[in-house]
């Protein structure tokens, strides 16, 4: 597979999720669009390092993952506590 | 078509759907479901990269996260849609045209690498991923680490304080 249809899917990946945290108001909305748009960014930074043949790429894939958690478990807690 | 070619269709197809249900659809269940296939398609094409590590992760944070997030979590009412929204859509879908622009104008004039494929990537080196761990990203991933214990423990007290 070629590195540009990987930074493809990730783009249209990283707009899904803009679009779905600038159209929806409620805080779960926002939040599964912010994920929807940190999982593009872990997707590209993926394909670029394999595409370089670096690992760091990786690296910082995991690091965005473990952001991405811990914006989820705060967004698990707000959530919870609106209901 | 090979098996890859294949694979990474099917798991980019839906991957993308997965993504634009969990990000327009106003039902919380659906929205989360579309998040499940989004993370589980993520996966697939993470081992089509040969990055075993990023797709165990994406699995982990799939069924320890997503699934409680959506079962426990997810609010009971739609969304009632936003004021603006045609306008902030519009906004968006011009930015992101602006990025896929870019992007595409990048690989044209050969800035980025053609292939990715798992026959060129000469196999997965766990070792050198180490190596790069406990050496020059180490302070990333201690940084990681430390936000992980903090994320349990912050958890831990918002679970004390709501009961």
């Amino acid at each position: 597979m070629t590195t540009g249809a990987y930074l493809y899917v990730g783009a249209v990946l990283f707009a899904a999720g803009a679009l779905g945290t600038v159209l929806r108001p409620t805080v779960w909305g926002r939040l599964v669009s912010t994920e929807v748009m940190l999982a593009a960014a872990t997707l590209t930074f993926a394909a670029a390092g394999t595409g370089f043949r670096e690992l760091d790429g990786q690296i910082a894939a995991l690091v965005v993952v473990v952001i991405g958690l811990a914006q989820a478990a705060v967004g698990y807690v707000q959530v919870g506590q609106r209901r | 078509m090979s098996v890859e070619h294949v694979a990474f269709v099917v798991a980019a197809v839906a991957c993308i759907s997965g993504a634009v249900v969990a990000s327009t659809h106003r039902d919380p269940r659906t929205s989360g479901a579309g998040l499940f296939v989004m993370l589980l398609s993520l996966a697939v094409l993470y081992a089509t990269l040969a990055a075993p590590v990023l797709a165990g992760g994406a699995l982990l944070v799939t069924f320890f996260l997503t699934v409680p997030l959506v079962v426990h979590a997810a609010p009971h009412e739609p969304d009632a849609g936003g004021a603006d929204a045609p306008a902030a859509g519009r906004i968006a879908l011009g930015a992101a045209a602006v990025v896929l622009a870019m992007l595409a104008g990048a690989i044209r004039v050969g800035e980025i690498p053609r292939n990715v494929s798992l026959r060129s990537a000469d196999g997965y080196d766990l070792a050198g991923l180490a190596s790069r761990v406990t050496g020059p990203s180490a302070v990333a991933v201690g940084t990681a680490v430390l936000l992980l214990v903090a994320v349990a423990f912050a958890a831990r007290a918002a679970r004390r304080a709501s009961r």
